[in-house]
């Protein structure tokens, strides 16, 4: 007890390099936690992005369709995995897909494109894609008075087959049974742009394209949205005990989208690198402040030593004064990062130039706000100051009485 | 390897070396087996059955065609293909699909391709090379068959490295065929079997086409009916108008 006051009253002692020293290690925690916010942010935001363009968080399929897709791995839609996607509380939504490729025809031209079926209905509530419209309108599954259903392309599409809303694009494929699969159908919408990585995609309604690939109530894949993308393994497992079909595979987000889930990892730690350096420019000045106060001090400790005080009581006295500092700079820091961060998760800075991802408009970074982010640089920050003081105090403690109080 | 330029070698010096007997009796056997085929009409129809790991399906076709050069073929069903046909004249090849109003030619470059979801390709309909014109024969027989071995010719454009002729001794009917890549691997098979009774002529009635690179996959073309020199086939059913004629 008399160590802690002993150290909080050398603290008071000299005010202006503690100061200096609660500023360095203030200013670290703020810049660490605002870094830490930022980095936490974005990639929740990217990945939210993400899972929602098309993935989703969770998808099922027939084997090992994620890896060597193939137009005969088929799942049946009565085989009770929708019921399962209904009753389990954590899905919030659920989308059936199919997926082939065939070959595009628009007036005289031609080109390879890759045909999605998906349900109108439950895509929208699943996806983002009724988002990415920026021409026409998001399609139905029903035929017009004509006999054709709608389909909506790619940005890719409708550029090389000069093709525009209202514009019959003919499709021509195999079907699963290896009949040949033609059609006629209406352009009603155009999704995306340039840059998206469906620009050569034509979705059809789901109807229409199980009718076209001969896969009536087959469907290749589920995609399912949970409430937060890192739910996707837990959820994965759990579905996956309820199916109980091992020829039935589900896979979360990150298994589906590997590169980009490793990616984002890669990117992650890169965000430790710029931390890391923080850390290290704050001990610096810890480490200079700390030094020059126990070189100053050496009487001091010299007196303490001579009316006999223990070299370990020394030595824990130092840094005890610089945690109890490292303590109260991340408190001044933690007061005035608290209304940054809420601002920069609730506002956030808009970026001068807006990240395009496929269609969807990511212009503004933003961060989180949770304990992580205000409780790990307070730790890391006291922490690394209590450390790096063990240097000076171990200094002080080998002191001579004699050569301190002779000022030798 | 050596094996591989042996046999080349032989087969080069083969018409050079041997008598120029070996290569025109070849030419004369090919001949007449693809004479009893070519009558100067013909009027068929017949059911092409396609068999895979992952289905089993069949289609039947009507197919009208005078000599080796025209050639319409038209799918009667099942219903999701009827109306689908192809048409052949000399080395050009259309397909027409009657739901999308459209038709395709062939591109070179699709040749290779399956024809209607089969074995076989549309360089088999087509057949852009002539077996006696772009080939060198060599005819070796033994009780039952004449086997020639026909090697491309240097100027010919082809993918096969070798084919392999096999026709009864009997009655010049077709046996088998086997088809070489250039590395000399067998790639596919295709038989002839089940000879029938048609008009006046005995020709086998069913083609079984075996890719050997895919396993389990077989096409069967079986001929349910065949007119030879068929007096109502004329030159006028070959255009693109009888092609796009839709069936009721």
């Amino acid at each position: 007890m008399l160590l802690a006051k002993l150290a909080f009253r050398n603290i008071f002692r000299q005010r202006r390099r503690s100061l200096l020293t609660g500023l360095s290690m203030g200013g670290g925690y703020l810049l660490l936690a605002f870094t830490l916010s930022l980095s936490k942010g974005s990639f929740n935001n990217l990945i939210d992005i993400f899972t929602h363009d098309h993935t989703g968080h969770v998808q099922i399929h027939k084997g090992n369709y994620v890896d060597r897709p193939g137009i005969q791995k088929t799942l049946l839609r009565t085989s009770g995995i929708e019921k399962i996607l209904d009753n389990e509380g954590a899905v919030i939504s659920w989308a059936p897909r199919i997926y082939g490729v065939g070959l595009g025809y628009g007036g005289e031209k031609s080109a390879p494109l890759s045909i999605v079926g998906i349900d109108p209905k439950l895509e929208k509530n699943t996806t983002t894609i009724s988002e990415k419209i920026h021409q026409g309108d998001y399609f139905g599954s029903e035929i017009n008075a004509d006999g054709y259903f709608s389909a909506m392309i790619g940005y890719g599409v409708a550029d090389m087959l000069k093709l525009a809303i209202g514009d019959e694009i003919v499709l021509i494929s195999s079907g699963v049974d290896g009949s040949i699969a033609n059609d006629i159908y209406i352009v009603q919408a155009m999704v995306g742009n340039r840059t998206s990585y469906d620009k050569m995609n034509v979705y059809l309604p789901l109807n229409a394209a199980q009718d076209f690939f001969s896969m009536v109530n087959k469907v290749h894949e589920y995609a399912v949205i949970t409430a937060h993308s890192t739910d996707a393994r837990e959820l994965a497992r759990s579905l996956s005990a309820a199916i109980d079909n091992t020829e039935v595979t589900v896979s979360p987000w990150q298994e589906v989208e590997e590169t980009f889930y490793k990616s984002m990892k890669a990117d992650q730690e890169g965000q430790k690198v710029t931390m890391g350096i923080v850390v290290f420019l704050v001990c610096i000045g810890v480490l200079n402040t700390v030094l020059m106060s126990v070189l100053e001090r050496t009487r001091e400790f010299g007196v303490m030593l001579a009316v006999g005080t223990n070299r370990f009581t020394v030595m824990s006295m130092i840094i005890l004064e610089t945690a109890a500092l490292g303590i109260l700079s991340c408190l001044g820091g933690f007061i005035l990062s608290v209304p940054l961060i809420y601002w920069f998760t609730t506002v956030g800075i808009t970026m001068p130039q807006a990240m395009d991802f496929g269609g969807i408009i990511y212009d503004t970074m933003k961060g989180e706000m949770n304990l992580t982010v205000f409780a790990l640089p307070a730790v890391i920050i006291v922490g690394s100051a209590a450390l790096v003081s063990l240097l000076p105090g171990i200094r002080a403690a080998q002191i001579t009485p004699l050569d301190a109080l002779s000022d030798r | 390897m050596f094996k591989a330029i042996t046999f080349i070698l032989l087969l080069i010096a083969a018409p050079i070396s041997q008598s120029m007997t070996n290569e025109d009796r070849a030419k004369e056997l090919i001949r007449k087996m693809d004479d009893m085929y070519r009558s100067t009409a013909s009027r068929a129809t017949m059911t092409m059955r396609m068999q895979t790991p992952n289905y089993d399906r069949s289609m039947t076709m009507e197919s009208v065609t005078i000599g080796e050069d025209q050639m319409l073929i038209r799918i009667l069903a099942p219903k999701k293909e009827r109306g689908i046909a192809t048409l052949k004249i000399d080395k050009e090849m259309w397909n027409y699909f009657p739901k999308i109003n459209k038709t395709i030619k062939v591109p070179p470059s699709m040749m290779m391709g399956s024809w209607m979801g089969s074995d076989f390709t549309n360089d088999d309909l087509v057949k852009e090379s002539s077996l006696v014109e772009d080939y060198s024969l060599v005819v070796q027989e033994d009780a039952d068959y004449y086997e020639i071995t026909l090697t491309p010719k240097i100027q010919t454009v082809t993918v096969w490295g070798k084919i392999v002729v096999k026709i009864n001794k009997i009655d010049n009917t077709p046996a088998e065929q086997a088809f070489f890549d250039d590395k000399g691997r067998k790639v596919r098979v295709m038989s002839y079997k089940e000879p029938k009774q048609f008009g006046n002529v005995t020709l086998p009635s069913v083609l079984e086409m075996i890719p050997l690179n895919k396993v389990g996959h077989r096409t069967l073309i079986t001929y349910d009916k065949l007119e030879l020199n068929a007096e109502d086939v004329d030159k006028k059913l070959f255009t693109m108008r009888s092609l796009k004629q839709r069936l009721r």
